[in-house]
């Protein structure tokens, strides 16, 4: 018993082919000998046919012949034959006077339950533009990534002539005092750098505090470390990943609070570690240098503040962090502790004045 | 203080930005290494053409001239097989597999103790000739 009889069978006739007219997709209803049924309207205005000109047609006939393809027409007889079916079958369509056109193309046979009257029905689409819009955005997207790369490239080797400069000016000047701010200029520039680097082997410009330390700690320990036997140096810091703008100043800290350790701490050969430590917790978070040395000096002369100071206290209140300095006898644990809540009521951060960095 | 060089060994920088090259230089020759300077690969060949005591080729990657760095080490280690390659750059995703075997590969900004530990390194494979 079949399954829903229409009505009528002219009417049955006349509604298929009103779907496939009224398309808004470019869509062909043919034989099984490849003449044409129906074409879509939007089949017509999209590859200039005229409408009452399609009926009864072959496929090769349509136009100016240029539907007339080989390999489409073995597929679609394939297909007919039900061999085959066509998915994303891909073809230019070559007009005289027009650009070619870059078509795909799915066709099927229908089952409709009539074994002797085959019906095929195509379905174009014309992926000219999309291709060309594709292909415009990949290229934007290489030249977005050869530009970074040139970027990346030219901050390198800036950050590497201000470092050049940096030490010839030290290698030049007579004051032992003028030729340490200059190192430690050095530094912090090299601080930078550092961060640069890493931020390089990022792509998604975050960075992983522990190897950024830990390699910032190398730069100074190599500069500044005689003896590795005596002073060590160790960065013991969790998994924890920052942006750029928040590593940057957290290496900066960094950077002055084991200069200031390696330069006071450990007056003549005395033996000592310095350990760096960056632990979060949610939000939260607490950056820590200590070490073992001869501790904070005590008196009047030890309020005068240098550069270092300010560079640590401006940072520390950037990054809404509250600096501690704790006596640990032996040595001065400093840490800038962030506390998310005490952030949010903006409170003012505490002022570094124990010891002149 | 300048100090004569107490190496036996010259050291030819290649690098086209003048100021880290005598950065660079200055590193070498406080290390007590002869020093010799080019701007571009091809000025390079000459100098070596000239010194041969030079042993240790420290170059830049990105240089105008016929030959970027990797070029001229490759160049360096077909014509003058004995000198050491040390190359620099501030290349982001630079990839050293492409280097003349046996050669020390350093990202930019260097420093001077990176600098100079490189050639500590590269001297000590040396035997004077």
């Amino acid at each position: 018993m079949p399954p829903h009889s229409p009505a009528h069978p002219e009417v049955a006739l006349n509604l298929a082919l009103a779907v496939i007219t009224s398309s808004n997709a470019p869509i062909l209803l043919l034989n099984g000998d490849l003449s044409l049924i129906a074409a879509s309207r939007s089949f017509c205005s999209a590859f200039e046919i005229d409408p009452v000109a399609v009926e009864g047609r072959q496929l090769s006939e349509l136009g100016a012949g240029e539907w007339k393809a080989p390999a489409l027409a073995s597929l679609l007889t394939a297909t007919a034959a039900g061999n085959a079916s066509i998915n994303a079958y891909e073809m230019d369509l070559n007009r005289k006077g027009l650009e070619p056109r870059r078509l795909v193309l799915n066709a099927q046979k229908l089952d409709y339950g009539d074994d002797k009257n085959v019906r095929l029905l195509v379905a174009v689409s014309d992926v000219t533009d999309a291709r060309a819009a594709a292909k415009v955005k990949d290229d934007l997207i290489r030249d977005k990534a050869v530009l970074l790369q040139e970027l990346q490239h030219r901050v390198a080797n800036s950050l590497q002539i201000i470092a050049s400069v940096l030490m010839q000016s030290a290698r030049k000047v007579q004051s032992d005092e003028i030729r340490t701010h200059l190192h430690d200029a050095h530094h912090r520039v090299m601080s930078i750098a550092t961060l640069q680097q890493q931020l390089a082997a990022s792509t998604i410009g975050e960075v992983g505090l522990r190897s950024y330390f830990t390699d910032l700690c190398k730069s100074i320990g190599a500069s500044m470390i005689r003896d590795h036997e005596q002073l060590s140096l160790k960065v013991s810091a969790d998994e924890s990943v920052t942006d750029a703008d928040e590593s940057v100043s957290l290496g900066l800290i960094v950077t002055e609070l084991v200069i200031n350790a390696l330069k006071h701490a450990f007056p003549g050969d005395r033996k000592g570690k310095i350990g760096v430590d960056y632990r979060s917790n949610g939000q939260d978070w607490t950056l820590s240098v200590g070490d073992d040395g001869v501790g904070m000096p005590k008196g009047p002369q030890s309020a005068k503040s240098g550069l270092g100071t300010g560079i640590v206290s401006a940072l520390a209140k950037q990054l809404h962090g509250i600096i501690k300095v704790v006596d640990t006898n032996p040595g001065t644990l400093i840490s800038i502790v962030h506390s998310h809540v005490a952030a949010l009521n903006s409170e003012p951060p505490a002022v570094l004045g124990a010891r002149a960095i | 203080m300048m100090q004569e060089s107490t190496s036996p060994f010259a050291v030819l920088v290649v690098e086209d930005q003048a100021l880290i090259r005598m950065g660079a230089a200055t590193v070498i020759h406080d290390a007590g290494f002869e020093v010799y300077e080019a701007g571009d690969a091809d000025e390079a060949i000459s100098m070596l053409e000239l010194h041969n005591n030079i042993r240790v080729l420290f170059t830049d990657v990105s240089m105008p001239g016929s030959m970027d760095g990797i070029k001229l080490a490759h160049f360096v280690r077909g014509r003058w097989p004995p000198i050491m390659v040390i190359v620099a750059t501030g290349l982001p995703d630079f990839q050293c597999t492409d280097m003349p075997s046996d050669s020390i590969f350093f990202s930019k900004p260097y420093s001077p103790e990176h600098l100079t530990g490189g050639l500590r390194q590269v001297m000590s494979q040396l035997q004077p000739r």
